[in-house]
């Protein structure tokens, strides 16, 4: 199978396991609506950091890791256990288009 | 007030606009923005006109009944009453409400609701017509639950359970207290406004006297036998204010059955207990107007579908807050907070045809025990045909290090600023 083909069934495959979510703007939205309980929208005060003013690649990680345990917050992991990896995916792209309107970063 | 007269108005509704809508689109747009109508300015309802108003993009005209200028938050009170708050940084206004997304602000009080016709009345005689209603008045105080209780007597042993004037009583009366005095807190049964917040109030009491009246005790009559975070108050309790505390559960008489102001006696198990300061939290129930408007069910608080928090009794009216029943919940601001993102959702799908997503429910509680000792709890919860069902959770652990506590009580300080601001600003 070549490269092209191979990258067609993976992106088939994606659209499957997440067929309205994943890239859909509003649903970034909705899902930060819960981030903003505890994270501030502006400047940061104390340890829950502004979330737009992290690296996309950092969100990712840092989310990963809590759910998996490996990073230490029994808040932050009870969060990040209800994500899904297209939830991780639509939240990071959320807070990178809130970060340019804002001009954080 | 029947279902019947609701179809019959709906159908003569749809009779009269049908033609207009035919007719002249553009005109029934312009006369039908609809209006979105709530009730009480707390967490929940505020929280919803908020996120309706900025998400809807004025597509929605968004009323908020609230008599209040300004709101003191109960989360935190207790750190005010401590003295590590001051009372304006827990007071909080709607201005930008208003400045920011458009909210009508009715500084006005909702006393009857009409299903039928859909208008809710406010004490001024102004009626507001609505196409969605959410209600939200959080708790009412159950004067009747404790022989002589009353609201004269609250004015001389203060529930402080509503923050505003009635923590600023208590306050002064600590205050006032001489070293060595008895403070009585009364601990209310199941279910009310936040489940660990009579244990972390005598947690910041007893923090105050520490530093200012130590003679003095704290007795806290409880008509529960077990209650939240136990472990991790009584771990703290036993290290930070050794002696200083002593807790009566109900069943060794802790519930409070009478108490008489004139001479400061709690009476509980039989027992009469004299108080220097008296702290009595009773039993709640709904906030009135969720009674009056036929929301709530023999228990005192309102049944809703789980998931969307539509009232199970009338039609187009939201419930949430303390005045639902959405256990496995607990009645807190965050979630309150939380479901009015979840109810915002569903009020913006019903009315702009906006998306729907599966609604995402979580609470977090954190709990002083002094300035730099303090622990958490929380829990997702997903809606099942029955109830908010608890799917995951956490609470901290007896034993934590006391980096990681203050840690916690960094989070926590960073946690309130957050959630005003998302609540008000």
């Amino acid at each position: 199978m070549s490269t092209v083909g191979t990258a067609a069934v993976i992106l088939s495959l994606v659209a499957v396991a997440a067929p309205a979510l994943a890239g859909d703007p509003e649903y970034g939205a909705y899902l930060a609506s819960e981030c903003f309980a505890c994270h501030p929208k502006g400047q940061p005060v104390g340890p829950m950091p502004p979330l737009h003013l992290l690296p996309r690649d950092y969100i990712v990680q840092a989310l990963r890791e809590y759910r998996a345990g490996t990073r230490d917050n029994l808040a932050m992991s009870l969060v990040a256990r209800n994500l899904s990896d297209e939830d991780i995916e639509s939240l990071a792209d959320y807070f990178q288009v809130m970060s340019a309107q804002l001009g954080g970063r | 007030m029947s279902l019947t007269t609701t179809r019959r108005q709906l159908l003569r509704t749809a009779a009269v606009v049908a033609p207009v809508w035919v007719a002249a689109p553009g005109v029934l747009r312009a006369q039908a923005k609809p209006r979105v109508v709530v009730v009480g300015g707390g967490p929940a309802g505020t929280t919803v006109a908020k996120y309706v108003a900025r998400d809807s993009e004025g597509k929605v005209a968004v009323a908020l009944v609230e008599p209040k200028e300004s709101y003191t938050t109960c989360f935190y009170g207790n750190l005010y009453l401590g003295g590590q708050r001051t009372f304006d940084s827990i007071t909080h206004n709607y201005v930008e409400l208003v400045r920011k997304y458009g909210v009508a602000h009715y500084r006005d009080t909702a006393v009857a609701v009409d299903p039928a016709t859909k208008k809710v009345r406010l004490a001024s005689g102004r009626e507001l017509a609505y196409d969605r209603l959410v209600v939200a008045p959080g708790i009412d105080i159950r004067y009747d639950s404790i022989d002589g209780y009353s609201e004269e007597a609250a004015a001389v042993m203060p529930h402080a359970w509503q923050a505003g004037e009635q923590t600023a009583l208590l306050k002064a009366q600590l205050e006032a207290m001489e070293d060595g005095g008895l403070f009585i807190l009364a601990s209310p049964p199941n279910p009310y406004r936040c489940p660990p917040g009579p244990y972390e109030r005598a947690s910041m009491i007893a923090w105050y006297f520490k530093q200012h009246k130590p003679k003095s005790k704290i007795l806290i009559l409880d008509a529960k036998k077990q209650f939240s975070k136990q472990d991790l108050f009584l771990e703290g309790w036993n290290r930070h204010y050794p002696g200083m505390i002593e807790w009566v559960p109900e069943e060794l008489g802790g519930t409070v059955e009478a108490v008489d102001p004139a001479t400061m006696t709690v009476v509980a198990g039989g027992e009469k207990h004299k108080a220097a300061v008296a702290n009595i939290v009773p039993a709640q129930r709904a906030g009135f107007i969720a009674r009056a408007a036929g929301l709530a069910n023999d228990s005192g608080w309102c049944p809703v579908e789980p998931g969307t928090f539509k009232s199970k009794l009338q039609p187009d009216i939201f419930v949430l807050g303390d005045a639902a029943i959405a256990a496995d919940m607990p009645k807190s601001a965050f979630s309150a907070n939380s479901q009015a993102k979840v109810v915002a959702m569903v009020i913006r799908h019903e009315l702009t045809g906006s998306k729907l997503f599966e609604p995402r429910l979580r609470n977090t509680c954190w709990s002083s025990i002094t300035d730099k000792d303090t622990v958490k709890i929380g829990a997702n919860y997903r809606p099942t045909e029955a109830k908010l069902e608890a799917f995951d959770s956490f609470v901290s652990k007896v034993g934590e290090s006391d980096e990681l506590r203050a840690q916690t009580r960094a989070e926590a300080d960073a946690w309130y600023d957050s959630i005003v601001q998302d609540i008000f600003a």
